[in-house]
């Protein structure tokens, strides 16, 4: 782990791995640091953000003692229609059929690692490297709300219409952010998920 | 009742905004200039995270019941029809009936008006909440001058700018070329980046001064991504964030230490 300076309210820690990544963030999160104000994990880094009384050496005990398994997880199970509009391709692409990637994205076990880019749109990791593409060359203008999709080592769910670069394999009628929810995000940094064919 | 007749420029309903959020991917929100809505709502008698008005100019609001309004932030053409002049700073009842209108902001961004009680905003009206029972302020505010030098504390990511890219920040002139929600843009002395691979997106805070490759720096404002992939070089002290929401398109900015 090394820590770089981010001002006189924020460190950010940063490490080899993205399970390093996890560990730290949920482990940091259950001890509720003292004067941390968010920790926000990503994918090689954690940024703690506080008051201005955390020193940064409050961040190496717990550090010390952190093993991926510490907290107890959330498990949420997203049922799909497996009608996306890159469906297809992603199967070409992948030399696979449809009903084999549809298979192989249902069955995988997934883990939120962290959020990003709009409110509730969590990166999950454990999606099959058989299923693994870069994101589109051209991203689409607009990607409806629901659209369950893929990108890289990523699986994700649009929780609203926006635009996006993700492949789509179909949909859900799952609410992934409801504002007056505490936590308002379904899918938080830990959660394990497993998609559901319909 | 407040009736929004015009929201104007950026016109919305604002309060404190979402601490603790950010491992969800939404940032803080809320008013951009977090103390000048809560100099308003002080200036009321208001707790002063209550909802107030945020606005870029261009507001026109009807009063339905005789209302306690106040001003702050950015000095702005502000006209008052039916009842009293409402100046900067100065807490005023505008009687029913009246109409306050947000014209051309003369000096800053980002205007505020606070309302006793507050604000919850509805489809086509601001409901007024219950009146906080504590008295207003019995005198103006007085408007201290918008600093032309904000504070910076070296970002992460100051390793991926070119070897002087620190001492350009501290001696060059900047001016923002945009500014919104998000954040503010700036050009000056162009800053070089000393690698142009790609970071992988990592936490950002409000005042993270991002390098993106073409060289011209962004200030991040309330409504920042929570998580960005441009190298942060630099930070604004927390106490230079309300001159940065402040400053205007055309503002020349320097840093200092």
């Amino acid at each position: 782990m090394k820590l770089l300076p981010f001002g006189p309210r924020a460190v950010l820690a940063e490490f080899g791995s993205l399970a390093e990544v996890m560990a730290h963030s949920n482990a940091w999160r259950a001890a509720q640091l003292p004067g941390a104000v968010e920790v926000v994990p990503a994918a090689r880094t954690v940024l703690v953000v506080h008051d201005g009384s955390l020193p940064a050496d409050a961040l190496f005990p717990v550090a010390e003692g952190t093993t991926v398994a510490e907290v107890a997880p959330r498990m949420v199970t997203i049922d799909v229609r497996y009608d996306g509009a890159d469906l297809a391709e992603v199967a070409e692409r992948c030399g696979l059929s449809v009903s084999d990637v549809v298979e192989l994205h249902s069955e995988a076990e997934y883990t939120v690692a962290f959020c990003g880019f709009m409110p509730g749109f969590a990166y999950l990791v454990g999606l099959p490297p058989a299923l693994h593409l870069p994101r589109r060359e051209t991203p689409r203008t607009r990607v409806p709300a629901g659209s369950v999709a893929i990108a890289a080592e990523f699986a994700s769910v649009y929780p609203r219409q926006s635009p996006g670069g993700w492949h789509l394999l179909g949909t859900t009628d799952v609410e992934l952010w409801h504002d007056d929810a505490e936590p308002p995000a379904l899918l938080t940094p830990g959660t394990t998920v497993r998609f559901r064919s319909r | 009742m407040i009736r929004v007749v015009n929201w104007g420029v950026a016109g919305s309903v604002v309060d404190a905004g979402h601490a603790g959020r950010a491992w969800m991917g939404q940032s803080r929100g809320g008013a951009v200039d977090l103390a000048s809505l809560f100099l308003a709502n002080r200036l009321v008698g208001n707790p002063e995270a209550l909802a107030g008005i945020e606005s870029s100019g261009g507001l026109t609001v009807f009063f339905e019941e005789p209302t306690m309004v106040a001003i702050a932030g950015a000095v702005a053409d502000v006209r008052v029809v039916d009842g009293p002049p409402v100046g900067w700073g100065n807490p005023t009842v505008v009687p029913s009936g009246s109409t306050l209108r947000i014209g051309r902001l003369v000096d800053g961004a980002r205007v505020y008006i606070a309302v006793r009680g507050g604000v919850s905003a509805e489809p086509d009206a601001l409901v007024v909440g219950a009146d906080p029972l504590t008295p207003a302020a019995s005198q103006p505010a007085a408007r201290a001058a918008l600093p032309s030098s904000l504070r910076i504390w070296p970002g992460p990511r100051l390793d991926w700018a070119a070897d002087d890219t620190w001492s350009q920040l501290l001696g060059g002139t900047f001016t923002v070329t945009e500014t919104s929600r998000v954040g503010v843009r700036l050009t000056g002395p162009l800053l070089r980046r000393a690698r142009l691979d790609e970071l992988p997106s990592e936490g950002m805070v409000e005042g993270a001064v991002q390098l993106p490759p073409d060289g011209s720096p962004i200030i991040m404002l309330a409504d920042h991504p929570t998580t960005g992939g441009y190298p942060v070089i630099a930070v604004l002290d927390p106490a230079a964030i309300p001159a940065a929401a402040q400053a205007a398109v055309g503002v020349r900015l320097r840093f200092s230490r």
